[in-house]
């Protein structure tokens, strides 16, 4: 038998969970389970009305183990461990089990099944909560300075922005000068601004801002320490070299992008006038009268976009939309329109992708003469040499009812795309994964876009994907904030559901050491020990412990092997 | 296989009246049309836009054929001038 006091409440979630399994059977199964003292239904387990009952109950009743039966954790388990902390119960005291995304929601069609199988996991949930202790959250004081990787266009905006928080900035950039990419254009799309000096304007922004230091030639080389307190060593090369070592509370990740880099041959690459679409940007941007490529005058210009994109098959294939050739290509022709008013231009797509505002200017390019014609993604065009030191592109139009063109050629321009940028050293260095793109990944696209797996680290602009400046910039300013909310608080709390070393069973086997993802397990002459600001509590490392000294708090063995014997007893 | 000619772009589009870059293709002036001309203005348009000249030869009795009753034009969403367009291509033909 047991001693706790234990309250159990059945969501019907309005109908969404009650719709399919019969929560007052799950109740009347459930109420003598050992502990239960308290066990009720409920028409919305969230609505204020329940929470006050809950926490009248639990004062009352002075319950000290909470379960609720309702949807996924992820939804409200923050706000039923609230309930419990305001009714003075620790909230660790408390089990969510999902009987909607479990139950109801995923065996519609079989109503006795859900609802059997809703007794067994809230059976198990009681199960755990007998033996649940109170925990305290980690807490952890966070250095109010952030580390930023990378000074393109996301990294100085995001250096602002800390600033402007309060909070010191170390901007670190491996190349000679600030800018990325952005600093090597002309004219930009869509407000026909010059890259250059945007960027220098962005770098007087940084300099005026005494809470930032900017190192030039410089990479990170070693990283310590866990979100809240990291240590960075900074190897500035150049003409004083040296390394630095600093303390921070976070780090922004703004490394950038690669262009992709066309094999010899692909869509005649290498051939005289066939050039990347970086290369033909360089070139506009840097004529002034009529457009000449090689001393020859350029009157017929083919685009051939998706380069490096949207590949179908072949290794690694890159299978993302770069998002920004579209709309650079389309922006170009329209500077070439400008340039030379008589040229000729061809873009051959597979879709054009000048979204939202941008199709403003695939409709001017159209206006000015600019011809589109689309190929499927089976029949790419092929370019050969043609009379006259021109060159031929040949394509079945889609939009021309499947015929097959021949266009004559001064110009074939490769609309090529992003890639990651070659960066393996510091991947391995803040353990960043990668997602299938070979991007950095963030935990969510959309909900959790500038986080990743490793807390305190933030990604933004593109190294976490293809973007244009002004996204790359707005998720500068997301991790801005993501980024300042941890730091402005002076502290963190961390789950402390984590794993624990019993010193008394534990012989220093070393084992352990290496089943940890987040390199969280450190060992001594005297100890091992889990380091509790690294430890995610994943429970990697406690079934490899052969003395069995290894727990993880709030799924101890025992509380499992409880769990599988409930959900084990006959119904 | 069919020869892109930029020279003929030019060429009728000199003469200023010629614009269909507003043409979409999506095809309503062919159904409205009273004569029942495929060709037109739909493929046409898209050929002399090209600068595909042999099709627009190829095809001089059918761009004749056209009684420029301007169903199409007042049908089309796009706002094209497509009898403006007709005429000017018929001037062109007749002057080669
Ligand atoms: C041809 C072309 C035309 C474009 N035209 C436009 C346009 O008209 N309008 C528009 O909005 N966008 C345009 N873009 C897109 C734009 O260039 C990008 O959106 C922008 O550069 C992304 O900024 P970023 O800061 O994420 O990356 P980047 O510009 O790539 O900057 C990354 C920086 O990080 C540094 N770095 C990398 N690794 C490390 C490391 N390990 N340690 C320290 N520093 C590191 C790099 O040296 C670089 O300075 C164009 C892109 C191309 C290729
Ligand atoms: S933006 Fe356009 S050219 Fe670039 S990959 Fe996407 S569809 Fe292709
Ligand atoms: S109706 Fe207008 S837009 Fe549509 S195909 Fe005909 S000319 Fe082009």
């Amino acid at each position: 038998m047991s001693d706790r006091r234990i309250g159990v409440y059945i969501c019907h979630c309005g109908g969404n969970i009650s719709d399919y399994v019969n929560v007052e059977t799950v109740r009347q199964a459930v109420a003598n389970e050992p502990g239960v003292v308290v066990a009720k239904t409920a028409m919305f387990s969230c609505s204020d009305a329940t929470q006050q009952e809950m926490i009248q109950d639990i004062r009352e009743q002075n319950l000290d183990g909470l379960v609720v039966a309702s949807c996924s954790p992820k939804l409200h388990l923050p706000t039923f461990r609230e309930v419990a902390r305001r009714a003075g119960l620790n909230p660790y005291r408390y089990t969510q089990v999902n009987i909607r995304e479990q139950c109801s929601w995923t065996h519609t069609n079989d109503h006795a099944g859900a609802t059997e199988k809703a007794v067994r996991l809230v059976r198990a949930g009681i199960a755990r909560t007998n033996l649940t202790d109170p925990l305290q959250p980690i807490v952890i004081d966070t250095v109010p300075a952030v580390l930023v990787v990378g000074a393109g266009i996301a990294g100085l905006r995001a250096a602002v922005g800390l600033a402007d928080l309060g909070l010191s900035v170390y901007l670190v950039e491996k190349s000679p000068n600030p800018g990325g990419r952005v600093g090597g254009l002309g004219a930009m799309y869509p407000h026909g601004k010059n890259g250059r000096q945007l960027i220098d304007r962005l770098v007087g922004e940084v300099r005026k801002r005494e809470l930032v230091t900017l190192f030039t030639n410089a990479e990170m080389v070693a990283k310590s320490g866990t979100i809240g307190s990291f240590n960075v060593k900074i190897r500035v090369g150049g003409k004083a070299p040296g390394e630095i070592s600093v303390d921070v509370g976070a780090i922004v990740v703004a490394t950038g992008f690669d262009n992709y880099q066309p094999a010899a041959g692909e869509y005649g690459y290498g051939m005289d006038g066939v050039i990347t679409l970086p290369e033909f940007k360089k070139l506009l941007d840097g004529t002034a009268g009529e457009l000449e490529y090689n001393g020859r005058q350029v009157k017929d210009i083919v685009y051939i976009y998706c380069v490096g994109s949207r590949q179908q098959g072949g290794e690694n294939p890159n299978k993302y939309c770069s998002r920004y050739c579209c709309n650079a290509a389309v922006h170009a022709s329209l500077q070439v329109s400008e340039k030379s008013p008589r040229a000729h231009q061809f873009h051959l797509y597979r879709d054009v992708r000048t979204y939202g505002k941008y199709e403003l200017m695939y409709n001017e390019a159209r206006e000015k003469g600019a011809v589109f014609c689309a190929f499927g993604r089976d029949e790419p065009p092929g370019v050969a040499s043609g009379p006259d030191g021109k060159l031929v592109v040949t394509v079945r139009d889609l939009l021309t009812y499947g015929e097959e063109l021949a266009i004559p050629a001064d110009l074939v321009v490769l609309v090529t795309g992003m890639v990651p940028a070659a960066n393996s050293g510091l991947t391995e260095l803040l353990k960043l994964p990668l997602g299938q793109d070979r991007f950095f990944n963030e935990i969510h696209p959309k909900l959790r876009p500038v986080e990743t797996m490793v807390d305190g680290v933030f990604i933004c602009g593109t190294c976490q994907g293809p973007k244009n400046s002004s996204e790359s910039v707005a998720s500068a300013l997301a991790a801005v904030s993501q980024g300042a909310s941890i730091l402005k608080k002076g502290y963190v709390e961390l789950e402390p559901l984590i794993a624990e070393v019993d010193p008394q069973a534990c012989d220093l086997c070393g084992d352990c050491l290496n089943t940890c993802p987040y390199s969280a397990i450190e060992q001594d002459t005297a100890a091992i020990r889990i380091n509790s600001a690294q430890c995610k509590g994943c429970g990697g490392c406690a079934p490899v412990c052969p003395k069995g000294a290894i727990n993880l708090k709030g799924y101890t063995d025992s509380q499992v092997k409880s769990m599988i014997d409930a959900l084990l007893k006959e119904i | 296989m069919v020869q892109v000619n930029p020279g003929f772009i030019d060429q009728v589009g000199q003469a200023k009246t010629f614009n269909a870059a507003a043409c979409m293709n999506c095809g309503v002036c062919s159904a409205v049309c009273p004569m029942g001309i495929e060709l037109l203005p739909r493929k046409l348009f898209r050929y002399v836009l090209l600068g595909v000249e042999d099709k627009v030869r190829e095809n001089s009795a059918t761009i004749y054929s056209c009684l420029l009753c301007k169903m199409c034009e007042v049908n089309c969403p796009a706002g094209v001038h497509i009898a403006e367009n007709v005429r000017t291509l018929r001037y062109y033909l007749y002057k080669k």
